[in-house]
C-alpha cells in the first residue's frame, strides 16, 4: 500500500477527488450564491453567475432578519428551544439508563437492550396520529413542550446505546475502589461515571441537538399553526412550498441555518467519528 | 459491583431506568398498540370518531379519556371490520388469489439461478482448485436467470401484480431503492476512503473536511432536498446549463425512471460522507505489517484489497450499513423523497407514484386520504418485517464482532 503508484493512477485519484469535491460542495455553494443575488430567482441567466459570485449583497439577509414577511428569528428561537431542551432531557435520562444497563446486573438486561432497539423499528411517520392524540389529551398539542417530549423519546434509544457502549469501555475498577471507600451507586454515577464519559456525552449532545434542530415530519404535524410557533425546518419548507417562491429569501434563510451547523461539525469532526464507532461497533 | 440486594436494588435500578421505560411506553409501545387496534376497525374519513361506549375503544382512544376537552363530534363512529382482517385483505389486493400467487411464484423462480450461483461459488471457495472462476459462475447464473424470466414471462407477471396490489408495488420499489442505494453509497465511501488513506495524496485534510459538509447538511435534509429539487426542475439549474450547450433537457421529475434516479443521486449526496467516515476509521485501524507481509509474498494491490482490507473492515462497516439500510437512509426513507417528488410522478388517480416508497405511501394514506385503518394495517405489516430485520441484523453484528482480537 505504501508503494508509490503509477502516475496515471495518481492522476485518476485526483480526478476522482476533484469530482467528489465538486459534488459535495456545489449545492451549498449554489445556495450561498443565490442568497446574495438581487431578486427572488434561484438561478441566473448569467452563466458565470452560477459558479462565481458576480454580485453579492446582504439585502435578503436583512429582510429575513427583520421578521416580515417571515418570522425567521422566531422560528430559529423555537428550534433552539426545542433542540436545547431535547438535548438536556435526553442527556439526563439516557445517561442514567445507559449507566444502569452497563453497570448493574439485573433480570432482563440483555433482552431489554435488544427490545429497545427492535421496538424502535416501528416507523415514526405511522406513530404520528396516536402521538398527536396522546399529546392532545395531555394538553400539549401545538405546544413546543409536546414536541420536546416526542423528540426526547425518539432519540432516547440511540443515545442509550451509544452511551452504554462508552460506559462499557470505562474500567470498572475505579468505581469498585470508590465503593470500598463507601460510595453508593448514585455517587459513583455522578462523581465517576459522568466525568469519565465526557467525550461520549459531547457527541451525544451534538447528535441529539442536531436531531431536534433538523427534524421535520413531527414538527410539521404536532405544531400546525400559528406561523410564529413553527420550527425552523417547517417554516423554511412553508416558504418553499408556495406557488411563487421567494428563492432569495429561502436561500438566505438556508445559509443562516446551515453554515453554523457546518462549522460545528467540522470542529467536532474527530470526536464525531470516534464517538460513533465506539458506540456503534462495540454495541 | 452491586453489593446490596432485594428491594433496595430494584428501586435503585428503577430510578435509573424508569424515565426511559416510561417514555418508551408512552411514545413507542402505545402508538404500536394503537395502530394494531385501529387496523382492525374501519376508521377513515367517513368514520373518524371513536365509539366510546365500546370497552376497548374507551381504553385506547385518548379522545374518550376524561381529561380530553373537545367533544368528539356527531358523525357515525368507527366500528370493527366485519371480517376482522378486512383491511389486511384489502391492502394485499389480489396478491393471495390464484393468479397473484402464480405471478409471485414466477418471479421468485426467476431468481433461483442467481442464488444457485452464489451457493456454487461458496462451495468452490472451499476447494483447492476451482473449475470455473467466480465471475464466470455469476455471469452464467445471471444469464440463466434472465433466460428463465423471459421463458416464464416474468415481465407480464410483474405487470399483473402491479395492477392488482398497491402493497406489492410499493414494497417492491422500496426494496429496489435499498438494493441500489446501499451498494452505491458503500462503493463511493470505500473508494474515497481508500484513496484518502494513502500517503501520496496532497491535501488529505482538506478533502476529508470537504466530505464532512454534506453530512452536516444532511441533518437539515428538508432544506437541502428542496435545493436539489430546484436543480432538476423544468427550468432548473441543469436544464439551464443544457440550454446553453443547445440541448433541450428532459423534465426530470416527471419521468418515472429519471425521478427515481434523481432520488438515488440525492440520497448518495446525503449518505456517502457517513459511509466514508466509518470506512476511513476502520481502515486506519488496520496494522501496516499485514500489507508488508503481503507485499513480501508478491500480492498485487487487488489481492491485498480482497484478502486483507475488505475482511478487516467488515466488523466495523457491516453494522453501520445494515442499520442504515433498515433505517431512515434506506427502507424508511421519507424526508428526501417527500421534498423532491412527494411520491410522484403519478401513474394515475389512486395508484402510488413512481417514487412512492413505503413511508411516503403510509404518510399519504394518513394525511391525504385519512385512511387511518388501512395505514394502520400497513404499519403493522411493515413493523413485523422491520422488527425481524432488526433482530437479525443484531445477530449479524454479534457474529462479526471480535475479528480484531
Amino acid at each position: 500500500m505504501n508503494r508509490r503508484p503509477k502516475t496515471i493512477v495518481l492522476v485518476l485519484h485526483y480526478i476522482f477527488l476533484v469530482i467528489m469535491t465538486l459534488f459535495s460542495l456545489y449545492p451549498i455553494w449554489f445556495v450561498i450564491l443565490a442568497s446574495g443575488r438581487v431578486g427572488q430567482r434561484l438561478y441566473t441567466l448569467d452563466l458565470l453567475g452560477m459558479f462565481l459570485p458576480t454580485s453579492f449583497d446582504f439585502n435578503n439577509f436583512q429582510i429575513m432578519l427583520s421578521g416580515t414577511p417571515h418570522p425567521f428569528l422566531s422560528w430559529m428561537r423555537n428550534s433552539a428551544f426545542v433542540a436545547g431542551f431535547t438535548t438536556i432531557a435526553c442527556l439526563l435520562i439516557a445517561t442514567s439508563a445507559a449507566f444502569a444497563f452497563s453497570r448493574f446486573r439485573f433480570y432482563g438486561r440483555q433482552a431489554g437492550l435488544v427490545l429497545l432497539l427492535a421496538i424502535q423499528a416501528f416507523p415514526g411517520v405511522l406513530s404520528l396520529v396516536p402521538v398527536a392524540q396522546l399529546l392532545t389529551a395531555f394538553g400539549l398539542y401545538a405546544n413546543l413542550w409536546g414536541l420536546v417530549l416526542a423528540y426526547v423519546v425518539g432519540s432516547l434509544v440511540f443515545t442509550t446505546w451509544l452511551l452504554k457502549g462508552y460506559f462499557d469501555t470505562i474500567p470498572i475498577e475505579i468505581e469498585e475502589a470508590a465503593m470500598i471507600d463507601g460510595a453508593g451507586p448514585i455517587q459513583s454515577f455522578l462523581l465517576i461515571g459522568l466525568p469519565m464519559a465526557k467525550p461520549a456525552l459531547a457527541v451525544t449532545a451534538l447528535l441529539a441537538f442536531m436531531g431536534g434542530w433538523g427534524e421535520f415530519v413531527f414538527a410539521s404535524v404536532l405544531i400546525p399553526a400559528p406561523n410564529v410557533k413553527r420550527t425552523l425546518m417547517v417554516g423554511m419548507y412553508s416558504i418553499a412550498n408556495n406557488q411563487s417562491v421567494p428563492w432569495g429569501l429561502f436561500a438566505a434563510g438556508a445559509v443562516m441555518t446551515i453554515i453554523p451547523v457546518m462549522v460545528v461539525y467540522i470542529y467536532f469532526q474527530r470526536y464525531l467519528i470516534g464517538g460513533l464507532t465506539l458506540g456503534g461497533v462495540k454495541g | 459491583m452491586i453489593a446490596w440486594s432485594g428491594r433496595k436494588k430494584a428501586l435503585m435500578i428503577l430510578a435509573f431506568v424508569g424515565p426511559t421505560l416510561l417514555g418508551i411506553l408512552l411514545f413507542n409501545i402505545y402508538p404500536i398498540t394503537y395502530n394494531i387496534f385501529i387496523s382492525f376497525t374501519n376508521r377513515n374519513q367517513y368514520h373518524p370518531n371513536p365509539d366510546c361506549s365500546n370497552f376497548l375503544t374507551n381504553i385506547i382512544e385518548p379522545t374518550c379519556w376524561p381529561m380530553f376537552e373537545e367533544s368528539s363530534g356527531v358523525s357515525t363512529p368507527y366500528t370493527f371490520q366485519s371480517p376482522l382482517f378486512a383491511n389486511y385483505i384489502d391492502l394485499m389486493g389480489k396478491l393471495f388469489t390464484q393468479s397473484g400467487l402464480l405471478a409471485l411464484f414466477k418471479i421468485a423462480i426467476s431468481f433461483v439461478p442467481l442464488i444457485a450461483a452464489g451457493r456454487l461459488n461458496k462451495r468452490y471457495d472451499r476447494q483447492l482448485t476451482r473449475p470455473l472462476s467466480a465471475t464466470a459462475v455469476w455471469i452464467l447464473g445471471l444469464a440463466a436467470s434472465i433466460l428463465l424470466a423471459w421463458l416464464l414471462n416474468a415481465n407480464g407477471a410483474f405487470a399483473t401484480l402491479q395492477a392488482d396490489s398497491d402493497f406489492f408495488i410499493v414494497v417492491f420499489r422500496t426494496f429496489l431503492f435499498v438494493l441500489i442505494t446501499v451498494p452505491i453509497n458503500y462503493i463511493f465511501g470505500l473508494a474515497l476512503a481508500l484513496v484518502l488513506n494513502t500517503d501520496h495524496i496532497k491535501g488529505r485534510t482538506f478533502f476529508r473536511t470537504v466530505m464532512i459538509i454534506p453530512w452536516a447538511a444532511s441533518t437539515m435534509f428538508i432544506i437541502m432536498s428542496l435545493v436539489w429539487q430546484f436543480f432538476f426542475r423544468d427550468v432548473g439549474v441543469i436544464n439551464q446549463l443544457l440550454r446553453v450547450v443547445g440541448i433541450n433537457g428532459p423534465t426530470w421529475l416527471l419521468n418515472p425512471t429519471i425521478a427515481f434516479g434523481v432520488i438515488l443521486l440525492v440520497n448518495l449526496w446525503f449518505s456517502f460522507p457517513f459511509c466514508f467516515n466509518v470506512i476511513l476509521g476502520a481502515l486506519q485501524s488496520i496494522p501496516v505489517d499485514q500489507y508488508e507481509a503481503a507485499e513480501m509474498d508478491g500480492a498485487t494491490y487487488w489481492q491485498q484489497l480482497r484478502n486483507i482490507t475488505l475482511p478487516l473492515i467488515r466488523p466495523a462497516v457491516v453494522p453501520a450499513i445494515v442499520l442504515s439500510a433498515i433505517g431512515a437512509g434506506g427502507f424508511q426513507m421519507f424526508g428526501t423523497v417527500w421534498a423532491i417528488t412527494a411520491g410522484g410522478p403519478s401513474r394515475g388517480a389512486g395508484a402510488p407514484g413512481a417514487t412512492e416508497l413505503v413511508m411516503v405511501y403510509a404518510y399519504k394514506q394518513v394525511f391525504q386520504f385519512n385512511a387511518y385503518a388501512k395505514a394502520g394495517a400497513f404499519a403493522v405489516i411493515i413493523f413485523i418485517f422491520l422488527f425481524i430485520m432488526t433482530l437479525y441484523s443484531l445477530r449479524i453484528t454479534r457474529i462479526t464482532r471480535g475479528a480484531y482480537e
